[in-house]
């Protein structure tokens, strides 16, 4: 900082005629900040309101409520500046730097919130009530700070249209220039920084005034640091918050104690995330779900002689396998095994929901268990849970290994386990992850299911939502590619026909296995190493099923 | 999604330390001592039960004293070659069965209180495959005959990791900050290895195996020098494979390299073949081997014939009489066997014994006293670094810290665990040089009360855990007077173990300690080959 003019005694000219241009060049000063914080103020106050819309869907309400509670907030802080009497000057750097660090950190805070809270309300709330009175406080006390010449007319004059000049700024630059560009994180934390910038500009200016002007300073440059970091740093912040978005509209969104589950609606289209990750989208999860059941229906029809009878679902608690399970009228019993009780119960019982899944999870012939899969079945096989007798058909449709934990559902381990739950005559399908998104991941699958002795048939289908996806169906007898549907199958699908059936099983040049793919093994679990490299390679994105 | 929302907030150091950071009710830390009392040891050794009136006689063919792994294999063994379960009495001084294999609970999780995990046996123990299958952890075979586990107790990734450079980092080894001397020796230590691993001598026999007696004579010589020695020999000095050395073996065997033998340093890396090569996985439960303990008391359905608080205070050896104390009924009776297998520590044996009736002079056997403490977390521990592991082990370059870290009890745990918060082993070997060092330790280890230790376990672990203590609800204390027999010099081919078990009248002894490594297999074949000691003597009776 250079030394004010004063203090050097060499250059001082006369102070009564500087009097008036520095006061002059403080009023500038302050009707920018003016338009600074007002700036500031809108886009905390938008950026909350889009949290809230994407996070807990509902856009008008959201908005409106948001609007609403925040302008209150405003005019409580300003009927609290009435107490502020004394070092108008600290108090206003305070308040800029309690804004600049509340809103400058709010979405990061509400993305993490999200990911960690039960209810991201009452955060949201706080920030936005907190934030609203300090931008409520910060005007009148600016008001009061302004050189004294100024008639109260002009004043108000001067500062009210400053301040609605910073709005209509913010809100053209935040869905035209903002949002687009920068994202919602880096957003606020460069409103953040532009807010301590001007904290230190103001500290600077009055620390004539100030009690302690080292510290205030400090603060600021605290602040500056803090905002100006995570902003430098904030790619990875950015990308994690960028998960929690959706495209559509959310129409429901729940923290169970496994996951969280999100429902968006564009239209006719209905998509469910689990954890973020696209699960699937109505309007072509018939793909999905045609080209996991099956195929291994047909295939089964090479070995066996009897229709299968019973059938076994670990996930899937969409109940959108099982939909297309009970369509072989042959099938007297069905296990489905889902982590989740929410999971199973919203499917069972959102009227829309049932609506996709032709209520199968309310059909006789179906058992939910809520369970591991991995435990479940161990208990079953050592008699600790129900009777131990093999299964017809086995569709592992499980979410993809993007952790240890479900990571340990693609091990050779496991796959021994289905094995011994799956019939001699028996056909297993596993949901293998995309072959071309994460082609380590998909052929290390194929390599684990091999070591398991189960004879995999890799095979593939497109859905455009996801991209091309792959599967395998496993055996305990080698199998070949099946030629032709069950032919207990009504002719109803809608994707899959006999002569495209035998098409699935044929792979690309481009998406041969690669040289080297080693087995996934529960003490090493590589898969999960590999599905991460492989997305890491392709940039962010979502994955699926 | 690439990486998981948890997993990436927890790679993450800054957040990761802020969530560690969130404030939790103050509650009182419930300190308790918990387990092997030494109260009944002691009155064992003073003689005050002999001039208790006796209320009564009884016969058995075998009386098993001892109710750990060896003892409860013995029972298995002789029930599988035909002995009547009513003709056999099986003795365990505690009120719960499991010796230093016993587990116990806790609200959150069950936990070991001792031994905690077994590698899946390499081919040449078919009586300890048979053992598992029977125990319904060998759940079958795949087309080329290896055998498949249990998946539930199988110990998934991420094995380990170690706490160095005030990082957590995968594995074992602290790689971190290495120079290319030290990479080289890593490399030709592991060259090493690999040239004995699974090696045979010209007669067929493996070089290192289980039980250890069973290996090739070839190497024995090792036996003679310390690990430290051996290390000194080849010149590998490089303090960071050092202290993976030393680690491993004290986490074996409850003492470093200085007073290991070369043979059972070595053994611990290839008795089984080297763990990258084989073919086996580590099996391990919450309550760490408590559960195998469960399965064989289950499995072996003795009833009556296995009795808990039992306390045997005077053998006639000749007579195959059994001086008994019951300490829960306070009454004495005196028990005649056929014969005797003592599944207990051998160096109880001498004070029950008429005097001058022991061959072994005393203390040519010594154990290494071990502190054991499990913590009930309302948060599982994390940290900066490599994400929380099975086996989480510190550090330090100065060797001052002698702790081994601790294990998850709650690793295995399902996704449809939800519950927060976690239980934690920690293990201590107390070390020391000589008998009367390690009587030092040991009289340490029992004059201190629960809080003493559990505070010397929380500091240990606030090492790498500043805010442990912010969740922290319990601290279980676990004293091990004679955790483990020590394999110093000498001991595993010399003549003190073969003294050790030979019979002295009906009385043969068959625990770990005998075997001379304090492994489940080493408890396992001692008590087979005990227990067909005394089907052999029935029979020839």
């Amino acid at each position: 900082m250079s030394e004010s003019p004063e203090s050097n005694p060499a250059a001082a000219p006369d102070p009564v005629e500087l009097a008036l241009p520095r006061e002059q060049a403080r009023a500038r000063l302050l009707l920018f900040v003016v338009l600074v914080v007002a700036t500031c103020g809108l886009i905390y106050e938008l950026i909350t309101a889009t949290m809230a819309s994407y996070l807990l869907g509902d856009s008008v309400t959201q908005f409106s409520l948001v609007i609403g509670v925040y302008l209150s907030a405003m005019g409580v802080g300003s009927w609290l500046s009435r107490f502020v009497v004394h070092r108008l000057a600290d108090r206003f750097v305070s308040v800029q730097l309690i804004i600049a660090v509340v809103g400058g950190f709010s979405a990061p805070a509400l993305f993490l919130g999200f990911a960690q809270l039960d209810s991201i309300r009452p955060l949201l709330f706080a920030i936005l009530i907190l934030v609203g009175t300090m931008v409520g406080l910060e005007i009148p006390l600016l008001m009061r700070l302004m050189p004294g010449r100024e008639q109260l007319k002009d004043l108000v004059a001067r500062v009210l249209a400053f301040d609605y000049i910073g709005a209509l700024l913010a809100s053209i630059l935040f869905p035209l220039v903002l949002l687009p560009w920068l994202g919602l994180v880096r957003t606020s934390l460069l409103f953040g920084l532009l807010n301590s910038l001007v904290a230190l500009w103001s500290a600077h200016a009055f620390r004539a005034e100030l009690a302690r002007p080292r510290s205030t300073i400090a603060q600021t440059l605290l602040a500056i640091a803090l905002t100006g970091t995570c902003l430098l740093f904030g790619k990875q912040i950015e990308e994690f918050g960028e998960r929690q978005l959706y495209d559509a509209p959310v129409i429901f969104s729940q923290k169970t104690q496994y996951q969280r589950l999100t429902i968006t609606r564009l239209g006719d289209d209905f998509r469910l995330f689990i954890d973020g990750n696209l699960q699937f989208a109505s309007t072509d999860e018939h793909r999905y779900h045609e080209a996991l059941v099956h195929p291994a229906f047909a295939a089964r029809d090479q070995l066996a002689n009897q229709p299968a009878r019973r059938a076994l679902v670990l996930g899937g608690g969409d109940g959108l396998a099982l939909r297309e399970l009970l369509r072989y009228p042959n099938l007297e019993q069905i296990d489905l095994v889902d982590l989740d009780p929410r999971m199973t119960e919203l499917f069972r019982e959102t009227p829309q929901l049932v609506e996709l899944n032709r209520g199968s999870l309310a059909d006789p012939r179906v058992q939910i268990h809520n369970a591991d899969a991995m435990v479940w079945l161990e208990r079953r096989r050592s008699g600790e849970a129900g009777p131990w007798q093999p299964w017809d058909v086995i569709v592992v449709d499980l979410p993809d290994p993007n952790n240890l934990s479900l990571g340990k559902l693609y091990t050779v381990a496991f796959y021994r386990l289905v094995r011994a739950a799956l019939a001699d005559d028996g056909v297993a399908v596993v949901q293998s992850t995309s072959p071309h998104l994460s082609p380590n991941a998909f052929w290390c699958i194929v390599a684990t299911l091999d070591a398991a002795e189960l004879n995999p048939l890799p095979y593939h289908a497109h859905v455009p939502s996801f991209g091309d996806w792959g599967f395998n169906l496993i055996a305990r007898q080698p199998l070949v590619v099946p030629k032709t549907l069950n032919p207990q199958l009504p002719a109803e699908l809608r994707f899959l026909a006999n002569d495209l059936l035998p098409t699935l099983f044929v792979f690309p040049r481009d998406q041969a296995q690669p040289a080297e793919v080693e087995v996934n093994r529960l003490d090493t679990q590589l898969l999960v190493r590999y599905y991460e490299q492989d997305l890491a390679a392709l940039g962010p994105r979502r994955g699926g099923a | 999604m690439v990486v998981g929302r948890r997993d990436w907030l927890l790679g993450t150091p800054a957040l990761g330390g802020a969530l560690a950071c969130r404030p939790a009710a103050a509650r009182e830390v419930e300190y308790a001592l918990v387990g092997q009392s030494p109260e009944r040891g002691h009155l064992l050794r003073s003689g005050e039960l002999l001039d208790q009136p006796i209320a009564g006689r009884e016969r058995t063919k075998v009386a098993i004293v001892g109710g750990g792994v060896a003892g409860l294999s013995a029972a298995w063994w002789l029930v599988r070659q035909g002995l009547a379960r009513a003709d056999l009495v099986l003795l365990e001084l505690e009120p719960a069965l499991g010796g230093t294999a016993r587990g116990a609970r806790m609200p959150r999780s069950a936990h070991p209180m001792g031994a905690h995990y077994l590698p899946t046996p390499p081919p040449e123990l078919p009586e300890l495959e048979t053992l598992l299958e029977e125990l319904g952890v060998l759940v079958g075979r795949d087309g080329q005959g290896r055998p498949e586990w249990q998946t539930t107790a199988i110990c998934a990734a991420p094995g380990e990791r170690h706490f160095f450079a005030s990082q957590w980092h995968p594995g074992l080894y602290p790689e971190h900050g290495q120079t290319q001397a030290e990479a080289d020796q890593w490399a030709r230590f592991w060259t090493m290895l690999h040239a004995l691993d699974r090696a045979r001598d010209g007669a067929g026999e493996l070089l290192f195996r289980l039980p250890v007696r069973r290996s090739s004579p070839q190497m024995r010589a090792l036996d003679r020098q310390t690990m430290k020695h051996w290390l000194d020999e080849r010149q590998l000095t490089s303090w960071r494979l050092r202290w993976y050395v030393d680690y491993a073996c004290r986490d074996d065997y409850g003492c470093g390299i200085d007073h290991c033998s070369a043979f059972a340093g070595l053994h611990h890396f290839l008795g089984r073949g080297l763990e990258e090569t084989r073919a086996g996985e580590l099996l391990t439960w919450a309550e760490g081997n408590g559960q195998l303990i469960e399965r064989m008391d289950d499995l072996l359905a003795l009833g009556e014939r296995r009795q808990l608080d039992q306390l045997v205070c005077a053998i006639d050896p000749e007579r195959g009489e059994l001086r008994v104390h019951d300490c829960v009924a306070k009454a004495t009776r005196v028990i005649e066997a056929e014969v005797i297998l003592w599944a207990a520590p051998r160096y109880l044996l001498p004070h029950l014994l008429p005097r001058g009736v022991d061959p072994l002079p005393s203390g040519a056997l010594t154990y290494a006293p071990w502190l054991v403490a499990n913590l009930e977390l309302g948060q599982a521990p994390a940290g900066v670094g490599a994400m929380l592991a099975w086996d989480n082990v510190p550090v330090f370059a100065d060797g001052q810290a002698h702790d081994l870290g601790y294990v998850l009890a709650t690793h295995g745990e399902g996704r449809d665990i939800v519950e927060p918060g976690a239980v934690i082993t920690y293990y201590e070997p107390l070390v020391g040089a000589t008998a009367e060092a390690l009587a030092m330790q040991r009289a340490r280890l029992l004059a201190g009360d629960a809080r003493e230790w559990g505070e010397h376990v929380i500091r240990s672990l606030e090492r790498m855990h500043p805010t442990l203590r912010k969740t922290l609800r319990a601290v279980h204390v676990h004293r091990w007077g004679h955790a483990m027999i020590r394999p110093v010099p000498g001991l595993l081919f010399g003549p003190e173990l073969e003294l050790a078990r030979q019979p002295i009248g009906r009385v043969r002894a068959c625990a770990t300690d005998v075997g001379g490594l304090p492994l489940f297999e080493e408890a396992f074949y001692s008590a087979i080959e005990g227990a067909e000691w005394a089907l052999a003597r029935l029979g020839s009776a």
